[in-house]
């Protein structure tokens, strides 16, 4: 079937298209306008902009931890209960079938779940295949599970740690490797509170650092597209700008990304000890082409955070609100879940503002990416007030006069007029994503891209107008008109799939059968166990 | 063989799928039971939304007192892999399902690879009459008990006893159990919604909490059923909201006294049953008039069912993803028996499919 999207201001940074014209899409596939013969089906943009569907590089919307914030906090969806119910599940509040539908409903068609425990591979899966609509990707967390910090205690030969890390890739199905805190979970088994870059966890006499170099060097030699996905230490504590600004310094050349910045965005001055280190960490951030970063931008209210960052969570169990929160010791990382309402106090604005800082100073769309951290700033749906202030001063300036003067003079937010364009957004949430992730097949709007592609009916409300689409497509289909869902599929999720070396192989399952006393079978699931036809997208390594 | 019965009537599953399909739409009030997979859940969840159904855990307080330990207060727990890897003290807490004393058998049998301590003491909260799991060697547990008093005030008198005060009635061997903790790196409390009141469960998460100030230790939740975690969990992901959420108003209401399943039976105020039960039949007495869809590994009609559908076992005549509490999350099982019987995920889509819907959302 072809399509004609007819007459929209087409942004596409990758092609270089922009500007008014007509965009063809032939079944799953965006093509070149044909020569002759008319499209089966048209749709008006006039009045719209149209970009690729937008990629969420790192949002926590399914798995273990997840799922336990979900078990923790039924009173979280009772906000989303009140609408008429005339679709499956439609009221189902912060479930994976919400999930799907509400990241639709912005245009967005493919999201990274970027915590997966590689043994609750399977669990995760799972709830990734309910999510309908969208494409779905993991990272696997690694660097506090026994096995690899024995190898680098013992000095493993580098070749066994990449086999270990493509065996683990490639048995949870994931798009990338994660690095948690690393080797903080396993020190605070052993009851070390704090956690430093260059601490090293007991037992092991390996520091935070060797485990990020261990795994950023074996990711980049396996050609993982994605580079090693780094949640520093020190997270959300004041100073932590340090810890940053040491874990941007040890990329070393070889590309490194880093979670959520804006957590690690706090300096001690003021009076409060707690201030904008924002300033300081773009500048570096600018000056260092190797890494790119990710905001997790907080945004005020009730939220919920979820963290496999153990030990960080179990000292932020005082903060819960309301009162109550989980904290696991898992086989590598674990978990925490600790409820948390951002208030429009001292701490709050500073937060709010630091994040915006870093989007606004960090010169370069191609490496700052678009995330609140889902849900640990803020909700994924408040994305479209978020893209407001990004992309008006005037909002920001609305906002800014509600908030604590004793905060705001901490940071530099008010002196900066930067507004984000079109074109900055279809990079920072399209065509960088995707070549972050090595997706080549999206993020962008030339031939040969799948049809994936979000239509926005322009008006002078930004938060309206990217917060329901007037149409998205996604492989083709028509899933959304007007805002509303008008179509339900299901997505897969991108996987890469290296091939598993033998005797990397035969040592895991003499490891498993000792020490925990079980076949590796238990740990291992075929892609029948999802139970839906086509489940996994494979991603090629890069060669 | 028979597959299907509608009444004592054998006949064809469609037509009896059709059956209890026409059934649950007519229903008022349709309360689901489950006792089966992840598959078998999800398709239960998603029928029981097309027909506005309550449901539950066919041992429905159970789990939900291991599921309000979480919506009420939170835990501190740990993965079964790391208790057996690290553990250097365990701590049974009450009496353990059977299904959980050959893990504990593996505790007793094994040490901590990743503990200094290379051993693992083994103590048991509760009472002379408190069965324990049987341990090899002729090891025993040591026992934590305060005479007459049940789970949740022995754990009370422990705890306090931990913080140095006094308590009327001393834990037996608590010198025992304090030097244990003095020494210890990494105990690990087993515990279980089973055979422990809710209040025990609290209780024991204040003391695990107490142990955090200054050192590390944990509980390793054994549920009081496999199937019955796995179907809290599905139906979290699914809807927001463990068992006991029932879809009468249209949209998913989590509410565990309105909605426990079993309650709703005996007050008259379901009028039509469906039970799935993955695993071996227990026949059940029929006491009322309500109307009972059985879904059941059976030879034969469940007595006084409407329908009566067979279907296999999970991880026995077909592949199934089940929870496991030896990993400490979802497994996939292939068939050990691989038989014709459907699975129940199966055998519910059919009658979800036999119930008019504009749902356009299969799942
Ligand atoms: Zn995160």
């Amino acid at each position: 079937m072809l399509t004609k999207i007819a007459g929209g201001d087409i942004i596409d940074p990758v092609n270089g298209r922009l500007g008014k014209g007509d965009l063809w899409i032939s079944d799953d596939k965006i093509v070149a306008a044909p020569a002759a013969g008319a499209a089966d089906r048209t749709f008006d943009a006039a009045g719209c902009i149209v970009m690729a569907g937008a990629i969420d590089i790192h949002s926590h919307i399914g798995g273990g931890n997840v799922n336990t914030a979900r078990l923790l906090l039924p009173e979280q969806h009772a906000a989303h209960q009140a609408r008429p119910a005339t679709t499956p599940l439609s009221n189902a509040g912060w479930s994976t079938f919400q999930t799907g539908c509400l990241y639709a409903k912005m245009g967005f068609t493919t999201v990274v779940e970027p915590a997966m425990s590689p043994g609750a591979a399977l669990h995760t899966h799972l709830e990734l295949a309910d999510i309908p609509i969208i494409d779905k990707a993991t990272l696997a967390i690694l660097g506090n599970d026994d096995f690899l910090l024995s190898m680098i205690r013992d000095d493993a030969s580098s070749q066994m740690i990449e086999d270990y890390v493509a065996w683990t890739v490639a048995s949870t199905r994931a798009l990338g490797v994660k690095v948690i805190n690393a080797g903080a979970a396993a020190a605070f088994k052993e009851n070390v509170r704090t956690f430093s870059l260059d601490d090293v966890v007991p037992s092991y006499g390996v520091s935070s650092r060797k485990i990020v170099k261990t795994l950023q060097a074996a990711v980049a030699s396996l050609g993982v597209p994605h580079p090693l996905h780094v949640h520093c230490n020190n997270l959300g504590s004041p100073g932590s700008a340090d810890t940053a600004a040491a874990t941007i310094a040890a990329a070393e050349g070889l590309p490194l990304h880093l979670a959520h910045l804006q957590f690690y965005g706090y300096g001690t001055e003021g009076k409060r000890r707690f201030s904008s280190a924002a300033a300081r960490l773009a500048e570096l951030v600018n000056a260092t082409p190797e890494v790119t970063i990710d905001i997790g931008q907080v945004m005020f209210g009730q939220t919920v955070t979820v963290s496999s960052d153990v030990m960080r969570q179990f000292s932020a169990r005082g903060s819960a609100q309301p009162k109550k929160s989980v904290i696991h010791d898992g086989d590598g990382n674990g978990g925490g879940i600790v409820p948390y309402r951002y208030g429009k106090d001292f701490y709050g604005t500073m937060q709010w503002a630091i994040g915006l800082e870093l989007f606004l100073l960090i010169d370069d769309p191609w490496r700052v990416f678009f995330t609140t951290d889902h849900p640990n700033g803020a909700p994924f749906t408040a994305y479209p007030a978020l893209f407001e202030l990004l992309m008006s001063r005037e909002a920001r300036t609305e906002m800014m006069a509600g908030l604590p003067k004793s905060a705001m003079a901490l940071s530099t937010l008010a002196a900066v007029d930067r507004e984000y364009t079109f074109e900055e957004i279809a990079v920072m949430t399209r065509a960088a994503p995707a070549k972050l992730l090595g997706l080549t097949d999206r993020g962008h709007l030339g031939a040969g891209a799948i049809a994936d592609i979000a239509v926005y009916r322009r008006e002078d409300n930004i938060a309206k107008m990217l917060g329901q689409a007037a149409y998205v497509f996604k492989d083709g289909d028509l899933v959304v008109q007007d805002g509303e869902i008008t179509h339900y599929r299901w997505g897969k999720a991108l996987r890469l799939n290296p091939s598993p070396d033998k005797a990397m192989l035969r040592r895991l399952v003499d490891y498993h059968q000792q020490r925990y006393g079980l076949s590796l079978d238990w740990f291992n699931f075929p892609d029948s166990a999802i139970a839906r036809e086509q489940p996994f997208g494979e991603v090629a390594c890069r060669t | 063989m028979a597959v299907a019965w509608i009444g004592n009537r054998e006949t064809l599953v469609e037509r009896a799928a059709a059956h209890a399909a026409a059934l649950l739409w007519s229903s008022r009030c349709p309360v689901f039971s489950l006792d089966t997979d992840i598959h078998g859940t999800r398709a239960a969840i998603a029928l029981a939304e097309r027909v506005g159904a309550a449901y539950d855990h066919a041992n429905g307080a159970a789990v939900s007192r291991e599921v309000a330990l979480f919506t009420d207060k939170g835990a501190m727990t740990v993965a079964p892999g790391e208790t057996r890897r690290r553990a250097d003290v365990v701590v049974i807490v009450g009496e353990l399902l059977q299904i959980h004393h050959e893990f504990v058998g593996e505790l007793a049998e094994t040490v901590p690879d990743l503990s200094a301590k290379n051993q693992r003491e083994i103590f048991l909260v509760g009472s002379n009459e408190t069965s324990a799991p049987r341990l090899s060697n002729g090891r025993t547990a040591t026992l934590l008990s305060c005479g007459e008093a049940g789970l949740g005030a022995t754990l009370a008198a422990l705890r306090a006893q931990w913080r140095g005060r006094q308590t009327s009635q001393p834990v037996s061997n608590f010198d025992d159990f304090a030097k244990a903790l003095a020494a210890a790196h990494f105990p690990v409390f087993l515990f279980s919604g089973d055979a422990t009141e809710g209040l025990a469960l609290e209780m024991l998460q204040g003391l695990i909490s107490d142990l955090n100030r200054k050192s590390r230790a944990s509980g390793l939740h054994l549920p009081a059923s496999e199937n019955g975690w796995g179907s809290a969990l599905a139906s979290t992901w699914m809807t927001g909201f463990p068992l006991r959420t029932g879809f009468a108003r249209g949209f998913p209401e989590f509410d565990p006294w309105r909605y426990d399943v079993a309650r709703m039976i005996a007050a008259g105020e379901a009028d039509l049953h469906l039970r799935i039960s993955s695993s071996t039949v227990q026949p059940q007495k029929k006491r009322n008039r309500m109307a009972l869809i059985a879904l059941a590994k059976t030879q034969q009609p469940v007595a006084g069912a409407a329908v009566t559908i067979a279907i296999g076992d999970a991880g026995v005549d077909h592949q199934a993803v089940v929870y496991s509490s030896r990993t400490g999350s979802l497994r996939s099982v292939e068939a050990r028996a691989a038989s014709e019987l459907p699975s129940a995920a199966t055998v519910i889509r059919l009658v979800a499919s036999h119930v008019s819907a504009e749902a356009a959302l299969p799942c």
